[in-house]
């Protein structure tokens, strides 16, 4: 997969969970400035990754991404 | 009777079926062992089922007291993975699933979640972070709250409040700065944790350094937000602030300061710190002054109830922590 294949994918998980369009977001996108929400969002963030993209990421390395564009770095990271 | 055997005769009325990932741990063996023992709960061994057989000869104790669950018994995992995966609210499919199970933690948590166990409890090997994280991954926050936070309960010799020498506060443990949503929501867990656990009706009291608006400033508007928002979510709970320490369990300093109808003012028995530097600090004064048993932290806000003890618990604390969430589980 490449990483603009990686990040559409994420930009879906992350659209369909915070409930916003995937045109809203970007790799600048903030979760806790611009997606807000609970951290259980989070929890569900990090199962549909495991899920779709067959990645275990740690729930707190995720919780510490600041960006999507962070989270995708960490995905590609755990990819490799 | 003590305070803790009271608890391990309410556990034995109903004993629980308590799930132990971390039992070739010696002292979590022990603890586990002499529960059953005392009839207070089921206990399950996850791990190697042959090698926990083995340990617990070895170590004197009677095999045929434990079950066992053995993380190798691919029926059974896939049995769980079913009924795990059919569950409304769960997220993780069958693939990650697995991957998750090879791990004792995770795999006692989906035992718990599919209705095999009762109770998780573990904490001597694994962090908090890794009990909290593996909880919220697995088990799920109850619905409409949204932290894990958690309560200890206080016996406090010569201390005369609404349960005699006992008091519960929270959170001194696990939510570092909450928010007042959050806040909220750990005076609601803590309400329904003391009614599991004591049958006590809680009577809930917000702390801050300000009664009823005495006070002012940004720490004090956290508390009074917190105050309204638990109440809109839970009108039928007894929760009432902001008050400061002595105007929520002293009577007389209550009908001083307290001017109004309350329900709470004086009498509480549960009691909210306003953050963790409040509530650490809180529980040692408790403790070094107060001369204190302080047993817990009973972490709460999960769906269902999960254990994190402290990695140096002597068996006699395992064993009290055991008991606790052995009742909680049966009130659920």
């Amino acid at each position: 997969m490449d990483r603009t294949e990686l990040e559409s994918q994420i930009f879906e998980i992350i659209a369909q969970l915070y409930k916003k369009d995937e045109e809203e977001l970007t790799l600048e996108t903030r979760f806790a400035e611009d997606l807000g929400g609970a951290s259980v969002l989070m929890v569900g963030l990090v199962s549909e990754i495991e899920n779709e993209l067959d990645v275990m990421i740690q729930l707190q390395d995720a919780a510490a991404c600041e960006t999507v564009g962070d989270l995708v770095d960490k995905v590609e990271e755990e990819m490799e | 009777m003590s305070f803790l055997q009271e608890l391990a005769a309410k556990a034995a009325g109903h004993p629980m079926r308590v799930a132990f990932p971390e039992a070739e741990n010696e002292k979590m063996m022990h603890a586990a062992y002499e529960c059953v023992q005392e009839g207070c709960i089921k206990a399950i061994l996850v791990g190697d089922s042959e090698k926990n057989r083995t340990l617990a000869a070895e170590r004197g104790l009677d095999p045929e007291k434990f079950i066992y669950a053995d993380m190798q018994d691919e029926e059974m995992k896939a049995r769980l993975i079913e009924k795990y995966i059919a569950l409304p609210d769960t997220r993780l499919k069958e693939k990650a699933l697995n991957r998750r199970m090879q791990d004792p933690l995770h795999f006692a948590m989906v035992m718990e979640a599919a209705g095999e166990a009762d109770v998780t409890f573990a904490g001597i090997n694994y962090t908090t972070e890794d009990v909290l994280l593996a909880g919220q991954m697995i088990v799920g926050l109850k619905e409409g709250i949204s932290t894990v936070s958690s309560i200890g309960l206080c016996e406090i010799p010569g201390f005369a409040g609404s349960e005699g020498e006992l008091l519960a506060v929270g959170d001194s443990a696990v939510c570092a700065n909450p928010s007042p949503e959050q806040l909220a929501d750990i005076a609601i867990s803590a309400c329904e944790t003391v009614h599991e656990l004591l049958d006590w009706e809680p009577r809930c009291a917000f702390i801050s350094y300000s009664t009823l608006g005495s006070g002012q400033g940004s720490l004090v508007d956290k508390v009074k937000e917190a105050v309204e928002i638990a109440k809109e979510k839970r009108p039928d709970l007894k929760i009432d602030g902001e008050f400061q320490l002595d105007a929520a369990i002293v009577p007389a300093v209550a009908a001083k300061k307290v001017k109004r109808e309350s329900e709470v003012a004086g009498k509480a028995n549960v009691i909210i710190w306003p953050d963790l530097n409040v509530g650490n600090a809180g529980v040692k004064l408790i403790q070094i002054m107060g001369h204190a048993d302080a047993y817990g932290p009973l972490l709460q806000g999960f769906k269902k109830i999960v254990c994190d003890c402290s990695r140096s618990a002597p068996v006699s604390e395992l064993k009290g922590n055991i008991i606790m969430s052995a009742i909680r589980a049966a009130a659920q």
